[in-house]
């Protein structure tokens, strides 16, 4: 069964290969032929990938021990879904989830567009073949998830932090995202090699992009939320390398979707695109590396991975071979219009690109620091926490703003007046808002306030936005308000979907700076019958019970919680001990409180004496963070939700184009 | 060039250096970050720095008066450093796994400050077959 997934990827690889190669050779020579067999290898590529793929995932439903990687990762007591999440749960499996999605990608980009595209899709094909290559040959070569050895008994079982339902979700979730900004990067780079350069590589691979920045960001929550029931320590989001390494791409992901909307309308930013979708597509390459490796500690352990050299080699050769690309193509990227004004729809834009880079950048420094340190003072130095709030709350806090700003601006160029007549009630909402939250004590914290009065702006000027489009819906057509509503969403998703994500990323601020800057917390060891304070809360603590469970053992601790002398909840906080992994897991405890989005964490521990000891936090407004994930995956669907006109429109615009370039 | 220069250049232009500056600014104030080294590289280092090392063995309790006690190895080399350590110990602590910790050293012990103590995270984590 090795044998035959081993011969499965070679066969990949070969397939691949030759979809880089023979494509290359058609799109330059022009032999139509030999670019549709490129494209079928690309397509064949993801039936072998597929084989191997569910030849792992049988070698671990068998409990095949004779396979290196299903006895490292799994044992026969783990439930069945995470034997199967074990898939993703280590590097092999990784990057052979990688390879299959990305095949599977490239092969339905390439399909779908080889009539609306042809030129395009000709030169795109060699590269996601190249890039597929490269996952190829790592799993071939040097990482292959088909190594063999004596079978043993049992394996080794998986991580039990990783055994959480979030954390099935969440890898492949992410994978999705990075190896879906590939399908972008590849059009970009078909369009410049093939000198098509008009705005069909974004149109091609707008909900591309779209669907990949979704998923990462939707399994970037999913992650938050696995720390924040699984690690144990009340928080989300620490700045981890592995965290930062999602959340990079994602904000250049942003910044690219805000500014092709500006290529569209106005054919300005042709380079700039350019820049950003090689930036979002190298960082989720990086950040697939720091997820599988670890780097980043120091220099000595980029080498020491076995996959490491590889990795950098690839992201130089992209680098280099991309922006090299971009340069010989400048004189075909020149802008068709230029920025009217500073105060006008694309300059807000412009203001937005910026920041959301400047964010990313700064992300990427700190990721980098301690290499860069080690390299030039012989010894790494590290950034924490205060680095990476100081930028967020520099760059993020404008950025917040300007999401309240751009939408109701006019296009080329607005005049001072109407902006000020417009911006009149979000920013009066705003102000009584901002007096309010002052009045109700949040001045305690001033990020926070400043935080929450933005917000309030934001969504005022969304729902400002939504009455005037609907108001003036039903003028044109009359009818219903609700039915006005709907068809105006109907008629314009794109613009309504990215107003329900802004609402989102809202939603998402005012849940961080809420649980950041608002919250409580109090450690104190506790005797059985004794209590301590936390907030408006009071709890009690009432004994451990030990029971056994078929992987060890489990310790919980009752907690009663009483608000206000009334009791609530009994919370049992405690650990898990895993036998076969030989080793403890904290099951914290949590209380949401529904009505008001406030969350009570009891993270419990013991000494060796058996004493326990209980942290304790409340947390405000977490809630939200877990909506905006529900709000955001909505509104991203509304954008992304196919539009018949919208392809027609495109179809006509493009048609004569495309006549000419098959002529 | 006749063509009147587009104000988006100014724009990008003056963000670059504001950028700049708000960096210049921030480093000036809060310094460059904490030296994380390994034991071998601790000799005579007084100030606050983060020590990343291999649990070699561990006794104590972390949450007694005399704390949790281990020592710490070089990834690669010899060089140990007994640690002192109070606070929440994380789940994946354990002999043989690769940790950070923050604190200082004081007579040859380091004195590792309270709750800073982190293991790698399990996702990338493979125990090193014997």
């Amino acid at each position: 069964m090795a044998g035959l997934g081993r011969a499965a990827l070679v066969l990949s690889l070969a397939l691949v290969l030759y979809a880089a190669l023979a494509g290359a050779y058609a799109a330059w020579r022009r032999r139509r032929r030999l670019a549709l067999s490129a494209q079928n290898a690309l397509l064949a590529a993801f039936g072998t990938t597929l084989l191997a793929s569910g030849l792992l995932a049988a070698a671990l439903l068998r409990h095949d021990f004779s396979f290196t990687y299903v006895a490292d990762h799994t044992a026969r007591a783990l439930p069945t879904m995470y034997t199967l999440s074990a898939f993703w749960g280590g590097q092999e499996g990784s990057l052979l989830l990688w390879l299959l999605i990305l095949t599977g990608f490239s092969a339905a980009a390439v399909w779908l567009n080889r009539r609306s595209a042809t030129d395009l899709v000709v030169w795109t094909t060699p590269v996601l073949g190249a890039v597929a290559s490269f996952f190829a040959f790592l799993l071939v070569a040097v990482s292959s998830p088909f190594a063999t050895q004596p079978a043993v008994a049992d394996g080794a079982g998986l991580n039990p932090s990783l055994q959480n339902p979030y954390m099935v979700a969440h890898p492949p979730m992410l994978y999705l995202g990075y190896v879906g900004l590939t399908v972008p990067f590849a059009f970009a780079m078909g369009a410049l090699l093939s000198r098509q350069t008009d705005e069909r590589w974004i149109i091609a691979t707008r909900r591309w992009t779209l669907t990949a920045w979704t998923c990462l960001g939707i399994g970037q929550l999913l992650g938050a939320h696995w720390a924040y029931v699984e690690v144990g320590w009340g928080g989300y989001f620490a700045w981890d390398p592995v965290e930062n390494a999602a959340l990079m791409p994602w904000l250049a992901a942003t910044a690219f979707l805000h500014s092709v909307m500006i290529q569209e309308k106005r054919g300005m930013l042709k380079v700039w695109n350019m820049l950003l979708v090689i930036l979002a597509f190298c960082l989720s390459i990086f950040g697939t590396f720091l997820t599988r490796s670890g780097v980043v500690s120091s220099i000595h352990s980029f080498t020491q991975s076995s996959i490491g050299p590889w990795f950098a080699g690839f992201i130089s050769a992209i680098t280099i071979g991309s922006l090299a690309l971009v340069f010989s193509r400048l004189p075909l990227l020149r802008a068709k219009t230029r920025l009217e004004s500073l105060l006008s729809r694309e300059a807000t834009f412009l203001y937005n690109n910026l920041l959301l880079v400047a964010l990313c950048l700064t992300i990427l420094w700190g990721v980098v620091w301690p290499l860069i340190t080690e390299a030039i003072r012989g010894e790494p130095t590290t950034v924490a926490k205060p680095y990476y709030d100081f930028f967020l709350r520099v760059f993020g806090l404008p950025l917040l703003l300007l999401m309240g700003i751009g939408p109701l601006i006019a296009w080329r160029r607005a005049s001072w007046r109407a902006v000020s007549q417009t911006f009149l009630v979000p920013a009066g909402i705003a102000l009584v808002a901002g007096l309010g939250l002052v009045a109700a004590g949040a001045g305690s914290s001033i990020p926070g306030l400043v935080a929450y009065t933005f917000s309030a702006f934001v969504l005022a000027s969304i729902v400002y936005e939504f009455v005037r489009g609907t108001r003036a819906r039903r003028a044109l057509s009359g009818g219903s308000w609700l039915g006005a509503f709907t068809s105006l969403i109907g008629r314009n998703r794109r613009r309504y979907g990215g107003y329900v994500v802004h609402a989102a990323i809202v939603l998402l601020a005012i849940g961080i700076a809420g649980s950041n800057a608002y919250q409580t917390v109090r450690e104190q060891r506790l005797a059985v019958g004794q209590s301590m304070q936390v907030g408006a809360y009071t709890l009690v603590y009432r004994g451990s019970e030990r029971k056994t469970t078929p992987q060890g053992f489990e310790v919980r601790g009752n907690v009663d919680v009483y608000r206000g002398g009334q009791f609530v909840q009994r919370l049992r906080p405690g650990k898990n001990h895993y036998v076969r992994e030989q080793q403890d897991s904290t099951e914290m405890a949590i209380r949401s409180d529904k009505l008001t989005g406030e969350d009570l964490d009891l993270v419990p521990d013991y000494d060796k004496s058996g004493n326990f000891y209980l942290k304790a936090l409340v947390k405000p407004l977490v809630n939200l963070i877990w909506i905006a994930g529900i709000v955001f995956l909505l509104g991203s669907l509304i954008a992304l939700w196919p539009d018949a006109r919208e392809q027609r429109r495109l179809a006509e615009r493009y048609a004569p184009r495309r006549a000419l370039a098959e002529a | 060039m006749a063509r009147k220069r587009s104000p988006a250049r100014l724009v990008i232009a003056l963000s670059v250096a504001a950028v700049l500056g708000v960096f210049l600014l921030y480093t000036s104030i809060a310094g460059g970050g904490t030296p994380s080294l390994q034991p071998g590289q601790l000799k005579g280092r007084t100030g606050h720095v983060t020590l990343g090392g291999v649990v070699v063995r561990q006794a104590g309790d972390a949450r007694s008066s005399g704390g949790l006690r281990f020592t710490l190895k070089d990834r690669k080399g010899s060089t140990v450093v007994p640690v002192v350590y109070h606070g929440t110990v994380p789940d994946m602590f354990r002999e043989g796994r690769e940790v950070a910790v923050q604190g200082t050293l004081r007579d040859g012990i380091f004195v590792a400050q309270r709750d800073t103590l982190v293991t790698k995270c399990p996702s990338k984590y493979v125990d090193k077959k014997n």
